[in-house]
Parts: structure tokens; C-alpha cells; sequence
């Protein structure tokens, strides 16, 4: 009998290809869109995280209140001693010592007089410790367009868009122009050993890479840093861990009646960030929750649908003999095997599509033209575990579910009329 | 009821609500239908034939009085207990057809077989039988689509018959065929009565049917008028 009603589901293609197709469709989209809200949400943490944030971060309290304003009269002191601090009482992040700075770069001519002056946004990062992860999680080496990685001393590397302003060469001299930690300007040459493209627009417009020890030296801030970002060794942000070692240190080593004492953050409390992972967890929940409905309510129908088309079917099968329970059970598990080959076949090229756009992304950048957050300008899908099933789930559940409505019609159906009905 | 005697009705009644009233379909029916007849329930539209062949059918319940068929108070029956009595003992043969279009002939007549589950060789050997009473023996293969509605319908009869079922009903089995179909299933039909030894029930009012039925059992307005042995 079963091998009957399985032959009977293979060759009628209305009651198996077709319902599978329309699962398949509706689980890869499901799985398409999750994995790509994944990734978008996914690319602004931790994009924000890797240039700007890090998933923890110690500032003064003095200069976590205005750090937009990049205050680096109110920076961290005695750097190496707090690093040490936090190398041993919080060890599941890599800590490292950043400083963000604003200025001016000037190129000089031959004579020494400016040729070409452009604003810039610095970074400092421990570029030349032999066991510093800044090139990786900075990403220069594989943002270089030009030249070489800044692995001598005075060494930097500028966005290419700005190098194209200014006409600067690999090898040319660039002054710094800014204001020193005490206030006053600082002014240290450098030379450009390469240009990079981030593929961030609030990068790429004007951004300047140096070593920390060079920048600490041209702004006076000599054992001091603007910011000391810690990152957890996966690389993942962990909102319960980061919280946890956040008010641990704070109770241990922050003083509100100080304001040059450290101060430790994690990500979401930085620029809007938390409101952000609030709102993309909730959005991104919503909406791949409303899609699920929807395609839940298509799969429900397409189950319905089948179930109505066989009417006449099932009528002779009830003639015949069959009992009602019989015919209702085949059809949830034909129902059932229809949602799992569907199901199977969706999540299969629903996690391949992901995988594209993981690998290729979609090219945003003209959206983001004067955005200032760390977005990459091409947004890429993520595949994670739950790639393989956010679509799966509902998609044989969706098709179990329209049988089974449908399929309640047979227990209401009065045999009665069965020889009416089948005269049609 | 003696064991010759099939189909037993007693004052059968069976009414069904229409608005705040009541329809009566069947008035206190008495009826006997003993084995191998070939009888025809006769009358115009809304006589109640096919109420008779429902509940004969247990695809039905009286509303008063009772009908027992091979020994079963089909009031008494519930839905599993009817599907099984349908199952082992029932045949029925619909107006149109009613084959299942994906499968073949062949399997269209072992359908009923699966569903009691007899094995492999032993339903080849049933349906094989079945097809060859009907003369369809080379059609084995064939999907209902390509058969013909003269064809469609033997198939049909196999399928009823292929259990060799105490009683088959049929309703309206000529309705869809033209006259020279009509008369072949008409006598595969007596000679399966014949050497079969299966008893017949038809509702029916075409006249090709009627003429060769050996017992009309007449009704109008639900009550039985007329109850005539052809000789």
C-alpha cells in the first residue's frame, strides 16, 4: 500500500513536483533573506568594531563623554602598566592601544613648499609588535592598492582616493599637521609606504594609518593612548561576556569622582550601537518572521490546494473501503515527504545563493556616500548554522499544517454524498 | 434474515433536515434482497434510490426502522466498522467511472485488493482474473486517459468485482455511455451475476439497464410502489 500511494505521488506531478517546487522556493527565499540580514547586521558590528569600537573599550571617563570630538588631552596615561592590568584580569580579550586623531596632511614640492594639503582622519594602531593582530583586523595588507605594509618606523599608509587628490607617490614625504596632546601643534613627517582601499566610505575618503609609537612621539602622548580596545580571540562579539567584564573592571579600577580614571565600554554602549543591535535583532526578527508567515500561508495553501484537488480521490478511496484515519494519515505523510524534499532542495540552493552573496556581496557604497559608520560598501549575506534551517523548519511544517487543515475536511465529508459527488 | 438473504430493510426511514423541517427521502421501507440477484431500484429523480443504495452502501444511516446487510445493523456501524464491511464484502460502480488517473489499469483494479492487504502473487493473479472477466486483459498497461468511456467503465466493474464481493452497486453505470457500450457492460455484468454468483443492486431509470434486470423494485416519493420478479 504505501509503495502504491508513493508511486502515486511520483508520477503525478501535480501533487508532488509542484508542491515542491513552491516549497523549495519559499525555503530558499527564507533562507536567502535570513542569511543576508545576518550578514548586514553582522557587518556593521563588527565592522564598527574592528576600525572604531572594539567589542570592549577603555577610555578615561573624561574622553568616553565627548569621543566624538576625539579628545586626546583627555587620554589614557601609563598605558603599558593598565595594559598589563588588563592582559591578566581579563583575559579572554586581546587588548591593544589605538589612538584616532583628526589633522591635516600637507605634501610638500622639491622647495619644501606646499604642493598639496587635504584633511585627514587618523588612525594609530600597533602596527610593528611582533604578536600585534592590527594588520588582520585592520585588514591593510589586503587593503593596499599601492606600495607596501608601514613596517618602518614613520612609515603610514593613506586612503588611495586621497593619495589620487594630493598626487602623492609611494615614497613621498606627507607632514602631519594636528594639535598634541597638551594642546599645542604637532607637526612630524612621514612617508607614504602605500595606499589602501577599505571599501568603507567613511574610510575611504581620507583615512591615514600609522604605528602607534610614531603618533605617540608626533603628539606627545609618549606611554599614552587615546583608546585601548579589547577583542574577544574569536572575533565574535559576546554581549553577555563583554557586560560582565565591563562592570567588573569598572567596580575594580573606575572612579566617577575622577574623570581621568579608566573607564570600560562594550560596543553597544558606543555610537548608538546597542539601539542599533536592538533595532536589527528586532527588525531582522520581524521581518524574517513575517516572512516565514508569509510563505507558511503560501505553503499552507499549496498543501490546501492539493488536498482539494483530490477530492474525487479520496471519495473512491472511502468507497472502496479505506477509512477515514487511513486516508487522512497517507496524506500527512505524502505531505510530509513532499515538505522534506522541498525543504531539502530549498535549504540546499537557499544556503549556495547565501554563500554567493557571502562571497560577493552587493556593492551599497553610493548609499552610504557620507556616512561616518564603519560599513563595508559591499554588503555580504553570512551563513550560519541556522542557514540550514530557519527554512527548513517551516517549510515541511508549513506543508504538514495546510494538509492537515485540508485534510479535515475528509472527517466532515459525509459519505452520504459520495455517489453525488462522484458523479460530477 | 436467512443466509440467502442479503439485504434486509425494516420500515426504513431516512429524513433529512431541510431549514426547520424535514425531507423524507425513504418512507418505512421493507425490502429483501437475497444473493445472486440482479435487481434494479427504479424510479424518477428524488424517489430516494440513491438514499436506498447509500444506506445499503453504509455509506449512510437510517433515521427509523433498519437495514441489515450480511447480518450488519448498518445504524449500529461506525465509520470504521462501515469501511471495513465496504471493504470486504461491497463493490460500487459510479456513473463516471472514477478511475484513478495516474495509476494504470492494472493497478487501478488492485487498489481494492491492497487495502486488505492480500499479497503480492495472489492479487496479481485476482486482478489478471478480473481484467480477463472484463475483457481488458491487453489493457493491463494502459492509464485511464487512453481508454475509452466504454473502456474506463469495465474497468471500473473490474475494480467492484476483483474482491468478489457479496454485493455490487451500482449507480447509474450506463449514464455516460452510448447504447452499444451500455449493452456490453450490461451483459459482463449479468454474466459476472452468472458465474459469480454476486448479487447486483443498481439505482437506475434508464430503460437499456431496466430491460435486463430480474427484479425492479419501484419507488416513488420514497415508498416502494411497485416490487416486480422479471421472468
Amino acid at each position: 500500500m504505501t509503495k502504491f500511494l508513493f508511486l502515486g505521488l511520483l508520477r503525478d506531478k501535480q501533487k508532488s513536483l509542484f508542491p515542491i517546487i513552491i516549497v523549495s522556493v519559499g525555503v530558499v527565499l527564507t533562507t536567502w533573506l535570513y542569511s543576508w540580514m545576518l550578514g548586514v547586521f553582522n557587518e556593521v558590528i563588527e565592522g564598527n568594531a574592528r576600525f572604531n569600537n572594539g567589542h570592549l573599550k577603555v577610555t578615561t571617563i573624561a574622553y568616553n563623554e565627548i569621543s566624538s570630538q576625539i579628545p586626546n588631552d583627555l587620554c589614557l596615561t601609563e598605558v603599558d602598566k593598565l595594559l598589563e592590568t588588563l592582559r591578566a584580569e581579563h583575559k579572554e580579550y586581546e587588548w591593544t592601544p589605538r589612538i584616532k586623531f583628526g589633522g591635516m596632511i600637507d605634501v610638500p614640492d622639491e622647495t619644501g613648499e606646499t604642493r598639496a594639503q587635504a584633511p585627514i582622519i587618523g588612525f594609530a594602531a600597533d602596527l610593528r609588535s611582533e604578536f600585534s593582530k592590527e594588520n588582520e583586523r585592520l585588514q591593510i595588507s589586503k587593503a593596499l592598492v599601492k606600495g607596501k605594509f608601514p613596517s618602518q618606523s614613520n612609515e603610514i599608509v593613506i586612503s588611495d582616493v586621497l593619495a589620487d587628490n594630493l598626487e602623492i607617490n609611494i615614497g613621498d614625504v606627507a607632514t602631519l599637521i594636528g594639535v598634541s596632546a597638551n594642546g599645542g601643534m604637532a607637526i612630524h613627517n612621514f612617508v607614504v609606504s602605500g595606499t589602501v582601499q577599505f571599501g568603507m566610505t567613511a574610510l575611504d575618503r581620507g583615512a591615514l594609518i600609522a604605528d602607534i609609537g610614531d603618533v605617540q612621539y608626533a603628539m606627545d602622548m609618549e606611554n599614552a593612548a587615546g583608546e585601548i580596545l579589547g577583542f574577544l580571540k574569536n572575533g565574535m562579539f559576546n554581549e553577555e561576556l563583554a557586560t560582565s567584564n565591563k562592570e567588573i573592571f569598572n567596580k575594580n579600577h573606575s572612579d566617577a569622582g575622577d574623570e581621568f580614571s579608566p573607564l570600560m565600554v562594550t560596543l553597544l554602549d558606543q555610537e548608538g550601537l546597542g539601539d542599533y543591535l536592538i533595532y536589527a535583532k528586532s527588525a531582522g526578527g520581524i521581518i524574517v518572521s513575517i516572512f516565514v508567515f508569509a510563505m507558511s500561508i503560501v505553503l499552507w495553501n499549496t498543501g490546501l490546494m492539493s488536498g482539494i484537488r483530490r477530492y474525487g480521490e479520496v471519495g473512491v478511496r472511502l468507497a472502496m473501503g479505506e477509512t477515514k484515519g487511513h486516508i487522512y494519515k497517507s496524506m500527512l505523510v505524502e505531505s510530509v515527504l513532499i515538505g522534506l524534499v522541498g525543504s531539502f532542495i530549498g535549504s540546499m540552493i537557499g544556503v549556495a545563493v547565501s554563500f554567493y552573496f557571502q562571497e560577493y556581496g552587493i556593492d551599497i557604497s553610493s548609499t552610504f556616500k557620507n556616512s561616518t559608520l564603519m560599513v563595508n560598501d559591499v554588503i555580504r549575506a553570512k551563513v550560519t548554522a541556522g542557514s540550514y534551517y530557519i527554512g527548513f523548519i517551516p517549510g515541511v511544517l508549513a506543508m504538514l499544517f495546510g494538509t492537515a487543515i485540508s485534510g479535515i475536511g475528509i472527517f466532515r465529508r459525509q459519505t452520504a454524498t459520495l455517489f453525488k459527488e462522484l458523479e460530477v | 434474515m436467512t443466509a440467502s438473504e442479503l439485504i434486509v430493510t425494516k420500515k426504513l426511514t431516512k429524513q433529512y433536515p431541510i431549514g426547520g423541517n424535514f425531507f423524507t427521502a425513504l418512507r418505512e421501507v421493507d425490502l429483501c434482497i437475497d444473493q445472486c440477484e440482479f435487481t434494479g431500484i427504479v424510479g424518477p429523480s428524488g424517489s430516494g434510490k440513491t438514499t436506498l443504495l447509500n444506506i445499503i452502501g453504509a455509506l449512510d444511516a437510517p433515521t427509523n426502522g433498519n437495514a441489515k446487510v450480511l447480518g450488519s445493523e448498518i445504524g449500529k456501524m461506525n465509520h470504521v466498522e462501515a469501511a471495513k464491511l465496504r471493504n470486504q464484502y461491497l463493490g460500487f460502480i459510479f456513473q463516471t467511472y472514477n478511475l484513478l488517473p495516474v495509476y494504470n489499469v492494472f493497478e487501478n483494479v488492485e487498489f481494492p485488493l491492497l487495502l486488505q492487504h492480500i499479497e503480492s502473487s495472489k492479487r496479481v493473479d485476482m486482478v489478471n482474473k478480473a481484467l480477463e472477466w472484463v475483457g481488458l486483459s491487453e489493457k493491463a498497461k494502459s492509464k485511464p486517459a487512453q481508454l475509452s468511456g466504454g473502456e474506463s467503465q469495465r474497468v471500473a466493474i473490474a475494480r467492484a468485482i476483483v474482491k468478489q464481493p457479496k454485493i455490487v452497486l451500482a449507480d447509474e453505470p450506463t449514464a455516460n455511455l452510448d447504447a452499444q457500450n451500455s449493452h456490453h457492460i450490461l451483459k459482463t455484468m449479468v454474466t459476472l451475476n452468472e458465474e459469480l454468483g454476486t448479487t447486483f443492486v443498481f439505482s437506475t431509470h434508464d430503460e437499456k439497464v431496466i430491460s435486463y434486470l430480474r427484479r425492479k423494485i419501484k419507488l416513488s416519493d420514497g415508498e416502494i410502489v411497485d416490487d416486480t420478479i422479471v421472468n
